[in-house]
């Protein structure tokens, strides 16, 4: 009797592991990496973007036109996600080997994912593929270097810029021409455009991000990523948070609570007369007939600054080399003349190669030399830093969402986050 | 007794095939993951399965330690105690008043049924629409009839009532369904007994209606609780957390540590979960014992 009942379990036991052995065996097969067979001669690469906005359809149509022309028999897979899907899937995938061949994300993401050895060592790009890497400006190019070794290449680089509604400064008796150039000018600007009973607002802050242009721009800073060092508990620092808490609480100038999209859609609807945010705002704005102009972050005592961000391609680790070889082309497609000055032009992004800066259609698009001025001003916040989001979300975003919100005190926000920092830098030895 | 055990193995291996389907299922999607993740919360590991190593107990140390893991904590206890009453409370009262077959009453418990079938993402991103107080229909009819606007979801005092509010209405018609089952089961000829005897209809609930459905409350009210403590869908569909972490609850951390904020770290999310796992084991635990207890009291 007991033997018939051990049978029956391990007839079980065997059953279940041969499903999960089943399991396993279709993850072996898909680890000859999805993209890059080999069909007919064609060279597939399987290509993950964040794309998601109207950018995203200009992105296509230039892969697409690549797919059609390119001489080199590759084929482009392009699947574009949310930026949290990617984050979610991405390590899994190089992990597991099913990685696709090229990835399209933030600059930001790149040390993290170098230093847990997930992209590959492109080091030899400008040489293999034959680009000239002094074509374009060293703080862009900078940003996809790890330790003196490349890691991507760029795609975008922009700045944060402030945008001012033309339209909503004439109403409020203010010059339509004339942006704010200082923090004061800011704050008296956003008080004069406040109008609460037409649900408009002056300024528009939302929570979840961080406002270094505020922060730098009195002489004040967040950390020192070279030396790990905790620098926000200043006097600047303490008096930015002051300022920036009585425009929020006190004077109101900005819809309570709210998120960038949130945000981003009432200045669509014409209910927010500044806003700070990146290129990609304009073709919305465009498409809504918004009167806007473009300016770079005002002044505080200490200067102008503006957070600097941008996107570029990597290669995920574990890629052959004839894949790889087959990325290579697309990059150095991109970085051609060309593809760079569309992409410029269709989505107002300054431009940073040598040769396009000197393009007279560049020098005399309005917005784009607008906005290639305001992208001066742009300085590194954590970029190539491997804490930087865990600081955002542990210690940034918390602080500016309790000053903004008035759910505490400047001092008392600033004195948590200090130690909420000093935990985030200690955990990284 | 001896033709018993005769009689047993036959119907166990038959028992076993039958089982088998789940078994593997239950196996492959509950039991390996449990393991794992007992095993996970003991070692340095993040998403990208690099430089894995032993960390003992460290996680468990810095859980303890952790702010967020309090308040997520206090968030998710604060949610299981007011929608699983709000919930079931809901449903009995409702459930009183359609107990009864006829056209009428079958139409009302479909609708009462609809939010139950809808996914929990698709009626997040509705509400908070409909809340959204620069956007939504609701704060605009607040402003209609002269009341200020509202923001739900963003005030941080009102944003964790107003998920508990739409948690319950969402899942009340599943309850409700439960309850009007088993109040439909008791036999009529109780309730005219009753009448004989001359009880009011208070009396009636109260001695014949609650002992009948106590069973099938306390299922209810524990498999309610179980599910309130893994709340995670409504919260990450329409406050992430937020304000202020007000409705960040205990899977919305696990989440946002394994998932969402770099350096990845499945180690220590996998001790998050173990901790809500023995939470979850002992409050089932003793709300079975107590509802059940009762439960057999009222029957005797």
């Amino acid at each position: 009797m007991k033997r018939k009942m051990a049978i029956s379990l391990m007839l079980t036991a065997v059953i279940c592991s041969s499903t999960l052995l089943g399991g396993c065996s279709s993850g072996t097969s898909g680890e000859t990496k999805s993209g890059s067979g080999e069909q007919n001669g064609k060279i597939e690469l399987e290509f993950w973007n964040v794309f998601t906005g109207s950018d995203g359809d200009i992105l296509k149509e230039i892969v697409n036109n690549y797919n059609e022309t390119n001489t080199d028999n590759i084929q482009i897979n392009m699947d574009i996600m949310p930026n949290d899907t990617l984050q979610q899937k991405l390590p899994a995938a190089i992990a597991t080997n099913t990685a696709p061949d090229l990835v399209l994300f933030g600059v930001e993401n790149i040390a993290p994912y170098v230093a847990n050895d997930s992209l590959e060592d492109i080091s030899d790009f400008w040489e293999t593929a034959d680009v000239d890497e002094s074509n374009f400006l060293d703080n862009v190019v900078e940003l996809s270097y790890v330790d003196g070794k490349l890691y991507g290449t760029p795609m975008q680089y922009n700045v944060s810029y402030l945008y001012w509604n033309k339209d909503l400064f004439e109403a409020a008796g203010l010059d339509p021409e004339t942006p704010p150039a200082t923090l004061d000018e800011l704050a008296d600007f956003a008080e004069k455009c406040t109008d609460a009973s037409k649900n408009q607002y002056g300024l528009a802050l939302p929570v979840q991000t961080t406002y270094m242009q505020f922060l730098w721009a009195n002489g004040g800073d967040a950390d020192d990523p070279e030396t790990g060092t905790n620098l926000l508990d200043s006097e600047e620092n303490l008096a930015t948070l002051q300022w920036l808490q009585d425009l929020a609480v006190n004077k109101k100038v900005t819809p309570v609570n709210s998120t960038g999209s949130d945000c981003d859609a009432m200045l669509q609807a014409g209910q927010i007369a500044m806003y700070f945010s990146g290129p990609w705002q304009i073709n919305g704005l465009r498409e809504q007939g918004i009167n806007f102009g473009i300016a770079p972050c005002p002044a505080g005592t200490d200067g102008a600054y503006s957070p600097a961000g941008g996107c570029s391609y990597v290669i995920p680790k574990g890629t052959d080399q004839e894949t790889k070889e087959a990325a290579y082309k697309f990059m150095k497609y991109w970085l051609s003349d060309e593809v760079l000055k569309e992409w410029s032009q269709k989505n107002g992004f300054p431009v940073w190669s040598e040769t396009l800066m000197e393009d007279p259609e560049i020098q005399n698009d309005e917005v784009l030399s607008a906005i290639s001025e305001a992208t001066q001003i742009g300085r590194s916040y954590n970029l190539g830093y491997s804490l930087a989001s865990q600081i955002d979300n542990d210690v940034m975003f918390p602080m500016f969402e309790k000053v903004l919100t008035g759910a505490a005190s400047p001092e008392d926000a600033l004195k948590e986050a200090s130690a909420a920092m000093d935990t985030v830098l200690a955990g990284s030895n | 007794m001896k033709r018993k055990k005769k009689y047993q193995p036959h119907n166990q291996k038959a028992a076993y095939l039958f089982i088998l389907p789940s078994m593997v299922i239950l196996t492959v999607f509950v039991f390996i993951p449990l393991i794992a993740s007992l095993v996970i919360s003991l070692l340095n590991m993040n998403i990208f399965m690099n430089d894995i190593s032993f960390a003992g107990l460290a996680n468990f140390r810095k859980l303890f330690s952790d702010s967020r893991v309090s308040n997520a904590t206090l968030n998710t206890v604060v949610f299981s105690l007011f929608q699983v009453p709000l919930q079931v409370g809901l449903a009995l009262l409702l459930s009183m008043y359609v107990a009864k077959n006829n056209k009428y009453t079958k139409m009302l418990r479909s609708i009462y049924y609809l939010p139950f079938v809808c996914s929990m993402t698709a009626i997040g991103i509705v509400w908070s629409m409909l809340l959204d107080p620069n956007l939504g229909l609701v704060p605009y009819w607040l402003k209609q009839i002269g009341l200020e606007s509202i923001s739900f979801l963003k005030d941080p005092s009102l944003a964790m009532p107003t998920v508990i509010v739409i948690t319950a209405w969402k899942g009340f018609g599943y309850t409700l369904t439960l309850i009007t089952a088993a109040v439909l089961n008791i036999s009529p000829s109780l309730y005219e007994a009753a009448d004989i005897d001359g009880a009011s209809a208070w009396t009636k609930f109260t001695h014949i209606t609650i002992p009948g459905i106590f069973p099938t409350i306390s299922f209810c009210i524990v498999t309610t609780t179980i599910s309130s403590l893994q709340v995670f869908d409504q919260t990450y569909v329409m406050t992430q957390g937020g304000p202020l972490y007000k409705t960040e609850t205990l899977v919305q951390y696990i989440y946002d540590r394994g998932f969402q904020t770099a350096p990845y770290d499945l180690g220590y999310a996998s001790a998050i979960s173990v901790y809500l796992f023995a939470i979850i084991a002992v409050v089932t635990f003793v709300l079975r014992k107590v509802v059940l207890n009762k439960g057999e009291e009222s029957d005797a």
